[in-house]
């Protein structure tokens, strides 16, 4: 293992620029989200004449693809930073990546809070936005792009610099994240280029609906791997030095990140199971490399356990599960990141049913699959990434995470959970009666099915104040200690290898092997279907500004 | 790195680490999805 680097002073500001974006946007977007909860009860209407699907759509990009996005990269070049190095050239480069990607969620920002863009998060055609949202969407993805050739020069620097040695873990798990997401986004930057942008400004007078739904899922899922596999490398790097432990192993990582990014791009169609025009072959191919994904899931459960137990014992703990009451439970920079590998447990298997192909049709555009996606990314990765923050924000700022700080963090986390447990049970429940998500509250004409929903409506308002308040407080925490708390030096944890730990095999740095490999999964998968689409597809549609998409 | 330090090793650190623990926590989990896929795929069934 390398010694991690020192980060300077002129890093830490770029890597900080993205934590403020970062918190900023979950203030927004959680009050967004507590204004859907209470409207949806339908003892609430909002104030302003402000529109539902406004919220909706602010809160699902804002939080959805702001958020996250700005995290990732954030915590990605700080991982960089400290284990490859940056220079400043490179560093300029991050600037950029910054830039543009505000530029251009300012852009989309606006356009939706003046009511230019009510289109969800998903911006399904033939519902249409203003010009300004999708060129704003276009400048996120260019940015985020700058940030992948940085992170992938990056690497290449260590390399040459240290001809025959592996890569350090982390730096690795980065590039995998950052390749999946180059890949995946040429998909939605495509729709977005040659379809949507001509087609909002006029240009082109009708869309194929089904080719941008294909293009958008060829990304959405994806996206949803772009936001785990960071809490993924905390999880199999990071934790176990936070719980005094070592890496359980490097080879495994290395692997399970190797195979989520081969199993996670050709799987969009799971997305799409009640779409008519795709062939149910292809749906069902689709559905199998889904399944794929598995795999490195249960490698990663194996080896968090695995790290607790080996750690546990070591300290001496005996019995079966006597290394599980000894983890550092006050700490709340381990807390978070486990209350959130623990909802990954019904997260995961609520994922299974849903990429099954006959049961999607149970749950499929039922508040069900809002609750699926709220515990695994609204808990698994944001408690994770909040998990990061205690300890990251700190170190880049010269700060300490101190007792109190870190004893209001668990309040958090427990608040957190008590939210998420109320609210996602409850559109779990509702989902199963059918009740239908990104909809307003509506009584439906009175039908007898939606009375039995209501109850749940409400438990969902209750959730999200919950989680509201657990919002405010965090947003307190890092103010906290991005400003004020204590001057100091927080520790940047990097768990190190067993010393008698087996070399890893070189073959999994072969990086022409793997990415080769993803690529003609995709092409397996997709180029078929696709050519069908183009092929089959029946007349492009007209824009419609309404009922929702511009007012 | 790993292929130098290999032969430092003491003994002690090398066998068999008891994970008696691990594989009951996965076999649980595994349980755990089952028990859901089958939970949902009735309700699929009874509709």
């Amino acid at each position: 293992m390398m010694n991690p680097l020192k980060i300077a002073k002129q890093d830490a500001r770029l890597y900080m620029s993205f934590m403020y974006v970062t918190f900023a946007s979950l203030l927004v977007g959680g009050l967004m989200g507590l204004l859907q909860t209470l409207a949806r009860s339908g003892k609430f209407t909002l104030p302003f004449n402000i529109n539902y699907y406004t919220i909706l759509t602010v809160h699902g990009v804002i939080l959805g693809l702001v958020l996250t996005t700005f995290f990732i990269i954030g915590f990605q070049f700080a991982l960089m930073g400290k284990t490859v190095g940056i220079s400043d050239k490179q560093r300029k480069a991050g600037w950029w990546a910054f830039w543009l990607m505000l530029v251009g969620t300012v852009m989309a920002a606006v356009t939706i809070l003046v009511g230019q863009a009510n289109v969800l998060y998903t911006f399904y055609a033939p519902l249409r936005a203003h010009p300004a949202f999708y060129i704003g969407l276009a400048l996120v993805i260019v940015g985020s792009w700058v940030a992948v050739f940085t992170n992938f020069r990056q690497l290449y620097v260590w390399k040459k610099a240290n001809k025959g040695q592996k890569s350090p873990l982390l730096a690795f798990m980065v590039v995998i994240n950052m390749a999946m997401w180059f890949i995946a986004s040429l998909g939605v930057a495509a729709s977005v280029l040659i379809q949507f942008i001509p087609w909002s400004l006029g240009y082109a007078e009708t869309i194929n609906v089904l080719l941008s739904r294909t293009l958008f899922w060829y990304f959405g899922h994806p996206l949803v791997y772009f936001w785990l596999l960071p809490a993924y490398m905390a999880w199999y790097a990071i934790i176990p030095k936070i719980i005094g432990g070592k890496l359980f192993s490097d080879s495994l990582a290395r692997m399970s990140f190797i195979l989520l990014l081969m199993f996670s791009i050709p799987v969009g169609f799971h997305h799409q199971l009640t779409e008519p025009g795709i062939d149910p072959t292809w749906k069902f191919i689709q559905v199998v490399l889904t399944f794929m994904v598995v795999i490195p899931t249960l490698m990663t459960a194996f080896s968090i356990f695995a790290t607790f137990e080996t750690t546990g014992r070591r300290l001496g703990h005996k019995g079966l599960f006597g290394w599980f009451k000894h983890l550092p439970w006050k700490d709340v920079r381990f807390l978070a990141p486990f209350i959130g590998m623990v909802a990954f447990i019904p997260g995961g298997a609520g994922g299974i049913v849903n990429a099954s192909h006959q049961m999607n049709s149970l749950i499929h555009n039922t508040i069900w699959v809002t609750g699926h996606f709220h515990l695994t990314v609204a808990t698994t990765v944001i408690l994770t990434y909040f998990g990061i923050a205690y300890w990251l924000v700190p170190h880049l700022t010269g700060r300490r995470l101190t007792p109190r700080l870190n004893k209001l963090g668990i309040i958090q986390s427990i608040i957190w959970t008590v939210g998420m447990t109320i609210m996602s049970t409850a559109m779990h429940i509702e989902g199963l009666l059918g009740g239908p998500r990104r909809s307003n509250f509506s009584t439906y004409a009175g039908g007898d099915q939606v009375q039995s929903w209501i109850g749940y409506q409400m438990a969902q308002a209750v959730g999200g104040t919950i989680l509201f308040i657990g919002i405010v407080l965090m947003v307190y925490i890092f103010i906290q200690l991005a400003f004020f708390a204590p001057r100091g030096v927080e520790e940047f944890p990097i768990a190190e290898e067993e010393v008698d730990a087996e070399p890893t095999p070189k073959l999994l740095e072969n990086w022409y092997l793997w990415i080769g490999i993803t690529i003609a999964l995709i092409l397996f998968a997709y180029t078929i279907p696709v050519f069908d689409i183009l092929k089959h597809s029946p007349p492009g549609s007209v824009p419609f500004d309404w009922p929702i998409g511009r007012y | 790195m790993a292929k130098s330090t290999k032969q430092q090793l003491e003994p002690q650190h090398n066998p068999s680490i008891n994970l008696k623990g691990t594989l009951i926590a996965v076999m649980l989990l595994g349980v755990f999805i089952l028990a859901t896929w089958f939970g949902c795929y009735y309700l699929f069934l009874s509709r």
